[in-house]
């Protein structure tokens, strides 16, 4: 047998495909399918909301209010808790929670309502409240999410959605981050709707405590003129306040004949913890 | 938002430098087959012809391929579906035929090569992969 040389003529071992065609085909594809999950949770999420019982949820609060709780608490939190409980006396509706505030040192202009009845205002908020009553506003807010228990809704769905990436991809993976962040952006912005009910339920609130309405659109106003620069990365702001709220504030103060009563300023001693806070 | 924009850089980076790394040694591959043509390399454990054999000797070539960030995400996004993943056809291609020239190369002046034999493993989670090839160079009585 004479061995002849013979070069290849072509590669059975490649396929012809284009790797970027590829690569675009199968991004389609996952997010495709990460969305139709997406949506099928919305649901799933929409109908186990209303069926969590207190109970469940005042355990589930515990794994917050276990990050959140120290020894002693601190001059703002006591006034925090102080004016909370104000509120909470004359509220109505509410789920039977011990609601309590927390303060955390953070950056971040903004305030959250955690399961469980845990309300955690972020220390640079504190910074732009001028009176006891926008301090009440933004509490009542918060209380407001509890009557509706949108937290539920949302916190749901994100941590659904993290799990499921996480699985996926690791836990630790850029992957990952990159899932939540865009979960949390899309799950922010579906809750603009909730965000003007709570405000709304925030109003009634307030005029019932302090017999008038002062203040309630200050820090949203303050907040509104900050983020005037800032208007373009709006949507991936975690809590934003957009003149249409405020508006919706204002039309809702003409519409109930609230009275505006006066503001009453803060205590010195919360002021100088704040400024400690910073 | 910082991190996509992160993932999509080192995802076109590794597209971009992958493929021209990836081209040029095509091209380095290519020439040099052609060059080691004239030496004929068998799985055979016996010779194709009758001669008289002076020396046989055992020659191998290995080579080490890493895969680039582009090809690995491509790779971890088929490996959800399932399916041929095509990505790393070139890798595992270019490390056999670079392996095999390898051994050629170490054969220098050999007649033929038998009994070739090709492996395989992985090297690193990262997706570096290594081909061994070996064989038994033989010298004919000239």
């Amino acid at each position: 047998m004479k061995f002849t040389p013979r070069g290849l003529k072509s590669n059975l071992n490649i396929s012809p495909t284009s790797a970027v065609k590829d690569f675009f085909e199968l991004v389609i594809k996952i997010l495709g399918f990460i969305l139709v999950i997406y949506v099928l949770l919305g649901f799933a999420v929409d109908y186990i909301t209303p069926r969590i019982s207190t109970n469940t949820e005042r355990k589930l609060g515990k794994l917050f209010s276990a990050k959140f709780e120290r020894k002693e608490r601190t001059h703002a939190e006591l006034q925090l808790q102080q004016i909370l409980d104000e509120l909470i006396e004359k509220s109505q509706g509410l789920p039977p929670f011990t609601y309590k505030v927390y303060v955390e040192e953070a950056k971040d202009v903004n305030a959250l309502a955690l399961p469980g009845g845990n309300i955690v205002v972020l220390s640079a908020l504190l910074k732009e409240v001028d009176s006891k009553n926008a301090l009440a506003m933004v509490l009542a807010h918060e209380l407001g999410h509890f009557y509706h228990r949108d937290y539920l809704r949302g916190l749901g769905r994100s941590l659904v959605f993290l799990l499921i990436s996480s699985t996926l991809f690791g836990s630790d993976s850029s992957v990952s981050r990159v899932v939540t962040n865009a979960v949390t952006n899309a799950e922010m912005r579906f809750s603009q709707v909730q965000e003007k009910a709570a405000d709304l339920y925030a109003l009634d609130l307030l005029n019932k405590t302090y017999g008038g309405v002062a203040g309630a659109t200050d820090f949203f106003e303050k907040m509104a003129r900050k983020e005037k620069l800032w208007s373009v990365f709006y949507i991936f702001a975690s809590h934003s306040y957009p003149a249409s709220r405020i508006v919706a504030i204002k039309e809702n103060i003409k519409l109930k004949g609230y009275v505006m009563g006066q503001k009453i300023p803060l205590a010195v001693e919360i002021k100088e913890d704040f400024l400690k806070n910073n | 938002m910082g991190d996509l924009i992160y993932l999509i850089i080192l995802i076109g980076v590794g597209y971009f430098i992958g493929t021209q790394v990836e081209k040029k040694h095509y091209k380095s591959i290519k020439e040099r087959e052609a060059k080691f043509l004239y030496l004929p390399v068998v799985s055979s454990e016996n010779l194709l012809e009758e001669k008289v054999v002076n020396e046989a000797r055992l020659v191998y070539g290995n080579a080490v391929i890493s895969t680039d960030y582009f090809k690995s995400i491509l790779a971890g996004l088929r490996n959800l579906l399932g399916g041929e993943v095509s990505a790393f056809e070139t890798l595992l291609d270019r490390a056999r035929r670079e392996a095999i020239l390898r051994l050629k190369e170490k054969a220098q002046g050999a007649d033929i090569i038998l009994n070739l034999r090709v492996e395989t493993c992985r090297i690193s989670q990262t997706g570096s992969s290594e081909v061994l090839a070996y064989g038994t160079a033989v010298y004919y009585k000239k």
